[in-house]
């Protein structure tokens, strides 16, 4: 499997470390129902046959995370994003 | 009673021994000595400030993308997004740049590789394609060789390369660097 690097361009997955689901959002801590909204956050995840996004980070190139739209099934790779720009992308639709 | 540290070389002859080839060499290895090196970080909202900075004080536009750029005995390498690689072959004080500074001179070593047979032994340790269609003069890989975190690029048409790695490892690649040029003419020694 090789992921395209935003920066770096493509690269060998050896290069890559993998944090896990991209899609999980962290529940605000004050909210009432903070408690099983966090043990949803920190433990449930869901295990889609197909499309998942997923953070990975540049480890061995140019650090970078990234957010990776890969379908499982088939290792093929829709989409890299850096995580930045998506965590940037998704505050910007919180406000 | 105070001690004066000394600024040494991470290679000794036991652990980076030298190589000669049989005929014509293949290729030379050389440490790069005494690089002024610091990592610069671009700070957020800031990043046409600290451009305007490197153009002022060395004449270089900042790279985009896995570039280096040159001046006299300054260059600018891409790290990463808003991440560079200050590097100079004088005493240089990347300290005042509006950014985030940090010297890493103690803690890499640099090799240069230079010859006809440079491309194909570095090719051997390192994945990307360093065909030059692919990979030229000018261009940066932030990668692995044989499994050693490295910066490399290349400085010409010779074609040769300077790589940086973390100075624990220099001598550990320095015999991968001998080893895979042993049957491509390596000349390799410590200088002095
Ligand atoms: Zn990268």
């Amino acid at each position: 499997m090789r992921i395209a690097c935003p920066f770096c361009g493509p690269r060998g997955v050896d290069e890559f470390a993998y944090l896990g689901d991209a899609t999980v959002k962290r529940p605000n801590a004050d909210a009432p129902d903070a408690l099983p909204a966090f043990v949803e956050y920190v433990y449930l995840r869901d295990n889609p046959a197909g499309l998942h996004r997923e953070l990975w980070q540049h480890a061995l190139g140019c650090q970078s995370w990234l957010v990776v739209t890969r379908n499982v099934r088939t290792h093929v790779i829709d989409q890299v994003e850096a995580a930045r720009d998506v965590a940037a992308a998704r505050s910007s639709e919180a406000e | 009673m105070a001690e004066t540290l000394v600024a040494r070389s991470a290679l000794r002859a036991h652990v980076a021994p030298p190589a000669a080839p049989a005929g014509a060499p293949g290729f030379t290895l050389r440490e790069v000595p005494d690089l002024t090196l610091a990592s610069v970080a671009a700070l957020k909202g800031r990043e046409a400030e600290l451009a305007e900075a490197v153009r002022a004080a060395y004449g270089l536009d900042l790279p985009q993308g896995p570039k280096r750029v040159a001046s006299g005995p300054v260059a600018f390498v891409g790290a990463g997004p808003g991440k560079w690689l200050a590097v100079s072959s004088a005493a240089t004080d990347f300290s005042a740049l509006p950014a985030a500074v940090a010297d890493q001179s103690d803690g890499r070593s640099a090799f240069r590789l230079a010859g006809p047979k440079a491309r194909e032994t570095l090719a051997t340790l390192i994945q990307v394609d360093l065909h030059p269609r692919a990979f030229g003069a000018g261009d940066v890989a932030l990668t692995h060789a044989a499994s050693i975190a490295v910066t490399l690029w290349q400085l010409d048409d010779e074609p040769s390369y300077e790589i940086l790695m973390f100075r624990t490892y220099a001598a550990t690649l320095w015999r991968w660097i001998v080893e895979a040029g042993r049957s491509r003419g390596v000349e390799a020694r410590l200088a002095g």
